[in-house]
């Protein structure tokens, strides 16, 4: 799958290690679709209030609601999800209620393992399918922020779990259906975002053997905050020739001749250090074309914001350019 | 000066020093994991006998700290006197609680073969926070350390961390046994006749949806452990009071970023409505002020002469690009600054230390001494 095509699957999970900013790279992701032209769903479930956060609203819930233009966003929990769930079941709302204060549903929702990731999935597969009046699907794409690494594989494993322990009746046939979408190349796709930093680099490189054997369909590895080169290549090779004396001459042909030594050698060491950081990032895009075997985009870091949302808009724009 | 200010001027030296159990607690990927082996080695190189209890830690820092094997063992940092190691292994940890809490070893048996056991060890939430602090009780009961340092796992929220031992009793609880057995019984008072009803509902639908079978092994499975629970309970409690002692000292990590500022924000008044001792607060991978010169230096090139330099040589180039990183490196830092005033606004994290942001990935001991330097100021 190339990364220009990604915006052909309704359904794009995006995770990485905490830390890596997926919470960002979902937003924007989101932002970009609906700007061209998507009507776009960012979907939370781990009740982070990431978004509302980042688009200055108030506090996201279960209610879907659009909060920039041709961009709906919600907060998935594990209760809620099993309410609505509950309700489609027996259809009397009081019932429902008084279901739902049981400690069987405390038991469900909190303690048990796995059925918590089964609501959520649960929820995340109505709206993909849900329609509108005139047949349409409710939503062209849906961008879900989904648990980091660490977690993803029980997190996407739940209802795989949920068929082998439950073998009859609505339950199976609910987790069944939602298998099929997770694991359908026409409709989702698991984006991996990574910094091209060690760490991160190790831990998608195991995400995707994990993945690939859960049969779900990856994207584009999405590479975040990628430094971009201060200044052009041969000025780079220069760098580390220079001594505080060419600093001082440069400067001083400007008019500013007291520049003191140390100052000259303080303003080479960010040089160095810069190129530094540029090397880790080539050796790990080479890791990335090495370890894995997927296409990859990569997004700047954005340096010139003041607020989480100019972030989000800047790599916003860069996605559209791509997409 | 800033209650901010005043945190700032302080440092982790008195924690390093004198604290007998530190807990590093935080979102994930912010550094908690070398925050935790930096105070160890840092306490070890005091001359405390110190052991870094860690999970799942990056693999090149835990071969740098002579960690190789996953095996709920302590080992001794060849490299750092006074220094053990341990990576926690959960199912291990699990296993060893079993046994201890069973009263014979055919019940402890008849548990680890359960199959809801295996599932429950490794995913149920609360379960590897409460096995860290099984462990970290375990290892302050056998006396052999001066100060235990604790790295506490990723959850999906640093609050979860405090909540696990309750969520983990609460679960092994007769409560859910009971639901279980009999679903009519459980009309206490509490839940009232109403919900009892519900719950006698979700039950008949949870067995005419699953199959009687699956709610026969998990009724198994908390039968097998009626009785028990007091024991698990009876050690939460402990363990909770020892993390509340003056001999406990939470370290809070975070990055500079707002989502994990707001955890740390709510980390650090969690802990002062349970009345746990907060050490302070440490930001991790903060770019830092200008130094005084080079920021004039960035002010006195103007415009003009920045493009003067970009049409020029190689050197006049490479000096242009070397003052736009000094540009770059200001805006990030005022963002950066910004989100910590905020995301801290009237709070009192009573000592802030930020960690700039290290040249290269740590993984050894020479990068965690250069973190100590900053945690700890001399």
């Amino acid at each position: 799958m190339d990364a220009s095509q990604l915006l052909s699957r309704r359904l794009l999970l995006v995770t990485g290690k905490g830390g890596v900013g997926k919470s960002t790279l979902a937003a924007s992701l989101a932002l970009a679709g609906s700007r061209l032209g998507r009507r776009t769903c960012l979907v939370e479930v781990e009740g982070r209030q990431a978004f509302s956060s980042i688009f200055s609203t108030a506090p996201w819930d279960f209610e879907e609601r659009e909060f920039r233009p041709n961009l709906y966003g919600l907060s998935i929990d594990p209760e809620a999800s099993l309410t609505e769930y509950l309700s489609m079941f027996y259809g009397a709302q009081r019932i429902t209620k008084l279901v739902a204060k049981t400690p069987a549903v405390e038991f469900a929702t909190q303690a048990a393992p796995g059925i918590k990731d089964v609501l959520l999935i649960g929820k995340v597969k109505e709206i993909e399918r849900r329609r509108r009046p005139d047949g349409q699907f409710a939503y062209d794409l849906i961008i879900l922020d989904a648990p980091p690494t660490g977690r993803i594989v029980n997190f996407l494993a739940a209802p795989d779990a949920t068929t082998e322990l439950v073998n009859v009746g609505p339950v199976r046939q609910q987790a069944q259906t939602v298998i099929d979408m997770l694991t359908d190349t026409s409709r989702t796709a698991v984006l991996l975002t990574t910094l091209l930093e060690e760490m991160p680099v190790t831990e998608t490189a195991e995400s995707i053997r994990d993945l690939t054997q859960l049969g779900v369909p990856l994207g584009p590895v999405l590479i975040n905050r990628a430094v971009q080169p201060a200044m052009d290549e041969a000025a780079l090779k220069q760098l580390p020739t220079m001594e505080a004396d060419t600093v001082q001459r440069v400067l001083g042909d400007l008019g500013i001749d007291d520049v003191e030594t140390s100052t000259a050698e303080e303003l080479l060491d960010t040089g160095r250090a810069h190129i530094g950081r540029l090397d880790l990032a080539d050796r790990m895009r080479q890791r990335v074309a090495d370890e894995i075997d997927l296409p990859s985009l990569e997004l700047p870091f954005v340096a010139d914001a003041t607020r989480p949302e100019e972030i989000v808009t800047a790599i916003a724009a860069t996605l559209e350019d791509r997409l | 000066m800033t209650t901010l200010d005043r945190a700032r001027e302080r440092d982790l030296a008195e924690v390093v020093a004198e604290r007998h159990i530190i807990v590093c607690t935080g979102s994930g990927g912010v550094g908690k994991t070398t925050t935790a082996a930096t105070l160890a080695v840092a306490a070890a190189r005091q001359g405390r006998r110190t052991i870094v209890v860690t999970i799942d830690p990056a693999r090149r820092l835990a071969q740098s700290m002579g960690l190789d094997a996953l095996d709920n063992t302590p080992r001794a940092v060849d490299a750092v006197p006074n220094l053990d190691a341990m990576m926690l292994d959960m199912k291990r940890t699990f296993d060893e609680v079993i046994d201890r809490h069973a009263d014979d070893p055919s019940r402890a048996a008849r548990i680890k073969s359960n199959r809801f056991y295996q599932q429950i060890s490794s995913q149920l939430a609360g379960t590897q926070e409460y096995m860290a602090m099984e462990k970290l009780f375990d290892l302050h009961s056998t006396g052999r350390y001066d100060c235990i340092v604790v790295d506490t796992p990723p959850t999906r929220n640093a609050l979860d961390f405090l909540d696990a031992p309750k969520r983990l009793t609460d679960f092994l609880d007769g409560k859910f046994l009971k639901m279980f057995l009999s679903p009519g019984l459980t009309a206490t008072k509490t839940i009232g006749r109403m919900a009892a009803f519900g719950t006698g509902l979700f039950m008949k639908a949870a067995g005419r949806i699953t199959g009687a079978g699956v709610l026969d092994d998990l009724a198994e499975f908390f039968q097998s452990f009626e009785g028990m629970y007091e024991g698990f309970k009876n050690r939460a409690q402990l363990v909770h009071e020892l993390l509340s002692s003056g001999d406990a000292a939470f370290v809070v990590v975070s990055s500079g970023e707002p989502t994990a500022l707001r955890e740390a924000r709510y980390f650090v008044q969690r802990l002062a409505k349970e009345g746990m001792p907060l050490a302070g607060l440490v930001l991790n991978r903060v770019t830092p002020a200008l130094p005084e010169d080079l920021a004039a230096l960035a002010a006195r090139v103007g415009e003009d002469d920045r493009e003067r330099l970009l049409a020029g040589d190689d050197d006049q180039r490479a000096v242009a690009g070397m003052l736009g990183l000094l540009d770059r490196s200001a805006q990030v830092h005022a963002r950066q600054q910004r989100n910590i005033e905020s995301g801290l606004h009237g709070l009192d994290p009573r000592t802030l230390v930020e960690v700039p942001e290290m040249p290269s990935d740590v993984h050894d001991l020479e990068g965690l001494d250069a973190i100590g330097a900053h945690l700890i100021r001399i």
